[in-house]
């Protein structure tokens, strides 16, 4: 008996020392260990033949030589298998490019666009898709800019008749505002407008801007410099410094132009900013009272500041695009950098 | 306007260097742009806001500067007297609209020797951006860069009769102007005229022939007011802009006329050898009053946001040369100087204390916030798109929302909704866009002129249609163009091109983004810029919301792609209504599910939608998914048919499911199948 389990053993550590992969692995473990016709399970199967006080003798022996093969199997397969992950026979060049997943690009005006309004919801305004054909009425005269008043010359406009027109700002969010919500209110709008512009490196017929308002009671100037500050830090960056100086928006009084310090040269002075430090980014003020009047807000009791910017100067600012007509030719060279 | 430091000293001492005023200037709302060094002096380009033309002059920002720095301001000299130096020399003045002409003051002037202007008078004209001509022309151009007022001088002897007469033009007179032109008048605009014709067109330009020249020894001098919304409608519909209409469109001050003549004597008497010849005409039919303002200082402190002391408010528009008379306890009445056109109301007189306050000075606060912040339902949708869009590999386009003749005709579908542009910019922006796709088909051709023939591109963006009752609609739309390689050229796999399944399995994904689960796809033919041999377009509710197809061979032709291009557009908004259902859990289920494939042979006419059907009106609760994993058409089958391979998916929520169960199921389907449309299990 003890002879055929040496004879057992033998057979194994030969067939064992022959293993080289996982192949050779899998059919020494089959032919010793296989369920249906493992020499090893076969012999177990074969104990009851044996008279019974031979059975716990042998019993035990088996039993024996059958864990050592499974854990020499074991410790062997885990070497295969580490030998095959650090350098084994399957090695790939990792070094080939990866499978090219294609990712496009959101254009970066409505990236910040999309940015922009969720920086206004998060500060409280509801955000209006606004008609980019508007009446006359709302673009121009709610806003205090009767026919023939001079601000209209620097908002050259198409026109489709007497009427409507292709709004020139967004500014109209305010008389929509009024019109349809009571106080308090905080409305904001973007989206494109148009001026009969040339189309060059520096103008186009068609641009993006952002225009909000806020009314209620008690409302100053000083709280128009605050939620500016917010508005701007989070638009650039949290280090920029705010410059608010006097402006002319007939629908705004007192009116203010808003500078912000340079975003290259941090006021020191640079070729973007023209040495002043600063740079020219939006239109604010207080509602003009005529303009509350016309909407049925009562000039008495509310007041309120609106402003405007232009969105698509910020990302021309911050990549330093010098032709705006990049922004609309959609080359993909310009889009897959953004 | 142009500035020169070294003429400004003369109204007010200047004791700060030019960027000292360029920023002083600036933050009391007088941009400098630029400071130009000249010679002997500096030019600071300061940009006047249309509400101030008091400012568009020395003198003008002079007094800004007298009142910012509390420095006094000193006047030019002028010939206030007016006295008959000569024989009276008669003329007669006649205003026949007051409303238009409010005041008009005259004189006339003779013994004129014309010629150069002195060289110090000529580099000042120079300096501010004119050209210098002759003394007298000189002279009313310096008068006007001076004091802001603009003047004419006529040639008295070519008058025709000694007379001004200020009327209405008639319908298609004509005259030409001083610089050559000859131009067509209309009733609307207000004339000079001598009596026996025009001489000149008020407050724009004055008339060729009583110009001033060499030969000129009487001058009839206008120093006059004309309304401001008259001369801008003139000057717009002449498109003639000049110095002098600039100002009176923006509004002059009527009290300026007389003192503004004076100078101008005086200058004339010291440079051109002229005297006064007469009385001086003052025409003042309508008089004007200064503005009245109330001025409370609670609404002043409340609209800055911080309080206004009463010594500052007085100070500040005494200054500013207002009128302040107390009319209560921290109340005033304040008059305006009639220079300032842009007094009207309270808040004028509260923006010139924060002005002088300082803006930087004016405390930062926040208001209480009592409102909730929402979005626009656009902007949920339109920004999943994107997001889902740019996972897929499309880049983001944006095109100008104009659109040329032809594109109408090639991309509308039928009747003609264009809505046109009435003053367009070009000939190629005659109307508003009805669809984005011949912005996308020439965004991928300008592409492909940079050897880019992959081109995913898409744009949200919005189309204008004529609506029922006439006037223009616009609509959100998302329009998607797909061409070229499904990837990028790649050792890993063979090259596909993006197809129309490509496109079509974008839409479904978007509307999987977009948790719309219900949907149809119908093929079409009324699309002409599609080739209808693969146009579809997608019914939501039974409601068509988009298309999408490939380009016609037409336009491929047209634009010379030299390959197939892919277009799907889509009226995203409509969606909104079906869009983002409610998510709602199923608990997972506990059993295995089984799959099996089987492939089918059918007629290639069959529609797969049929089969789907065909297979889900069996209703076996526990086929919970088909998929068709493999088509494959050629030798191996009979030629007409076509070969289906189906991935069908058997899930028991309440037990495992048994071999024989499912093939149960799987005969029930191949019968089903064979009964309705003879699919003949595919012989291995």
């Amino acid at each position: 008996m003890s002879q055929s389990i040496e004879g057992l053993q033998k057979r194994f550590d030969e067939d064992f020392a022959a293993i080289t992969d996982m192949d050779t692995w899998k059919s020494v473990r089959d032919k010793f260990l296989a369920r249906e016709g493992g020499i090893i399970t076969t012999g177990m199967k074969r104990l009851r033949e044996l008279p019974k006080e031979e059975r716990p003798v042998f019993g035990q022996a088996m039993n024996r030589l059958r864990s050592s093969v499974e854990k020499q199997l074991q410790e062997r397969y885990a070497e295969l298998k580490k030998a095959a992950i650090t350098g084994g026979q399957r090695h790939l060049d990792v070094t080939r490019p990866g499978f090219p997943y294609a990712l496009g690009s959101a254009h970066p005006i409505k990236r910040l666009q999309a940015d922009i309004e969720q920086i206004l919801v998060n500060m409280g305004f509801r955000l209006f898709d606004l008609p980019e054909v508007e009446r006359d009425y709302y673009n121009f005269e709610a806003l205090n800019m009767p026919p023939n008043h001079p601000a209209r010359d620097e908002q050259d406009t198409f026109y489709f008749d007497d009427t409507m027109l292709l709004r020139t700002h967004c500014t109209s969010v305010d008389v929509h505002a009024m019109e349809g919500l009571r106080p308090p209110i905080r409305a904001a709008s973007t989206g494109k407008v148009y001026r009969r512009d040339p189309f060059d490196a520096t103008h186009s017929p068609m641009f993006y801007q952002v225009d909000v308002v806020v009314i209620d009671e008690g409302i100053t100037m000083g709280d128009m410099k605050g939620m500016l500050e917010v508005f701007l830090k989070q638009v650039f960056h949290s280090d920029i410094k705010m410059r608010l100086r006097p402006g002319f928006f007939p629908f705004v009084e007192p009116g203010a132009e808003v500078d912000i310090s340079c975003i290259f040269c941090n006021g020191a002075g640079c070729p973007t900013c023209k040495q002043s430090g600063w740079i020219e980014i939006l239109g604010a003020g207080m509602c003009h009272p005529k303009v509350l009047r016309m909407s049925g807000i009562d000039d008495s009791r509310y007041t309120g500041f609106a402003w405007g910017m232009g969105i698509d100067r910020v990302p021309m600012l911050k990549y330093g695009v010098e032709d705006i007509r990049l922004l609309f030719d959609n080359d993909l060279r310009f889009l897959e950098q953004f | 306007m142009k500035i020169s430091t070294e003429w400004l000293a003369e109204y007010v001492e200047i004791r700060e260097s030019p960027q000292k005023l360029k920023d002083d200037l600036s933050m009391i709302g007088l941009l400098v742009e630029a400071i130009e060094e000249a010679e002997g002096t500096s030019i600071l380009e300061v940009e006047v806001t249309s509400n101030r033309p008091d400012c568009l002059s020395h003198i003008g920002i002079a007094r800004e500067l007298a009142a910012l720095y509390d420095r006094p301001l000193r006047f030019p000299e002028t010939q206030e007297t007016l006295r008959i130096e000569s024989d009276r020399i008669p003329f007669e003045i006649e205003i026949r609209d007051p409303e238009l002409c409010p005041r008009y003051t005259a004189l006339v002037l003779d013994g004129i020797r014309v010629g150069e202007s002195p060289d110090w008078m000529q580099r000042r004209l120079v300096a501010a951006g004119m050209r210098p001509l002759n003394n007298i022309v000189d002279i009313t151009n310096y008068v006007l860069l001076e004091m802001g007022h603009p003047l004419h001088a006529f040639d008295y002897d070519i008058l025709r009769q000694a007379r001004i007469v200020v009327a209405k033009a008639r319908n298609g007179e004509k005259m030409y102007t001083l610089d050559g032109v000859e131009r067509e008048l209309d009733a609307d605009m207000l004339l000079i005229n001598d009596g026996e014709g025009p001489v000149a067109i008020a407050g724009v330009m004055g008339g060729m022939e009583s110009e001033i020249s060499l030969s000129t020894t009487r001058v009839l001098l206008e120093s006059a007011y004309f309304r401001p919304d008259s001369i801008r409608r003139t000057s717009k519909k002449l498109g003639l802009s000049t110095e002098s209409s600039y100002r009176f469109e923006r509004g002059a001050d009527w009290n300026n006329t007389v003192p503004a003549a004076g100078r101008v004597c005086r200058l004339v008497e010291q440079l051109a050898g002229g005297r006064i010849a007469g009385n001086i005409q003052d025409v003042y039919p309508k008089k004007k009053e200064p503005v009245c303002i109330e001025l409370k200082r609670e609404n002043a402190s409340s609209l800055i946001g911080v309080t206004m002391e009463r010594e500052f408010i007085e100070s500040t528009l005494s200054r500013l040369n207002f009128k302040l008379e107390e009319n209560g306890t921290d109340s005033w009445s304040v008059t305006c100087p009639t220079y300032r056109a842009d007094m009207e109301l309270e808040a004028d007189l509260i923006e010139e204390l924060a002005r002088f306050y300082g803006y930087q000075n004016i405390p930062t606060t926040l208001p209480p916030c009592r409102n909730v912040g929402r979005y626009s339902p656009v902007y949920k949708l339109e920004n999943t798109i994107r997001e889902i869009l740019i996972g897929l590999g499309f880049n983001e386009a944006i095109n100008l929302s104009f659109a040329d003749e032809s594109d109408s005709e090639e991309f509308s579908t039928g009747s003609d909704e264009r809505v046109g542009v009435r003053n367009p910019l070009t000939e190629d922006m005659k109307y508003m866009r009805t669809v984005l796709a011949p912005g996308l088909v020439r965004s991928v051709k300008r592409n492909f002129n940079m050897d880019r023939r992959l081109v995913r591109l898409f744009e949200i963006g919005k189309v204008y249609r004529r609506g029922p009752d006439g006037t223009p609609k616009e609509r959100n739309m998302l329009g998607i163009i797909g061409t070229g390689g499904f990837t990028e050229q790649n050792w890993k796999q063979p090259d596909a091109s993006f197809d129309f399944f490509h496109m079509k399995g974008t839409l479904l994904t978007i509307l999987r983004g977009l948790r719309i689960h219900s949907y149809e796809i119908e093929p079409t033919d009324a699309f002409r810029w599609l080739n209808p041999t693969d146009a579809a377009v997608l019914e939501i509710d039974r409601k068509q919301v988009g298309v999408m197809g490939s380009l016609s061979a037409s336009l491929e032709e047209k634009y010379k792609l030299r390959q197939p291009a892919f277009l799907a557009e889509i009226e995203f908004e409509s969606l909104a209504e079906n869009a983002f259902a409610p998510m709602n859990f199923e608990p997972l289920p506990r059993y295995p599910s089984s799959e099996r494939d089987i492939s089918i042979v059918v007629s290639r006419d069959l529609a797969y939608r049929k089969i789907q059907t065909c297979v889900a009106d069996i209703k076996i609760a526990e086929l919970v998914k088909i998929a068709l994993v493999d088509v494959y058409e050629g030798d191996k089958i009979p030629s007409g048919k076509v070969s289906l391979t189906l991935r069908l998916t058997f899930q028991d929520r309440g037990k495992t499911l048994t071999v024989d169960r499912v093939q149960d199921f799987v005969d029930t389907v191949l019968s089903s199948l064979y009964k309705t449309y003879g699919a003949e299990l595919r012989s291995k």
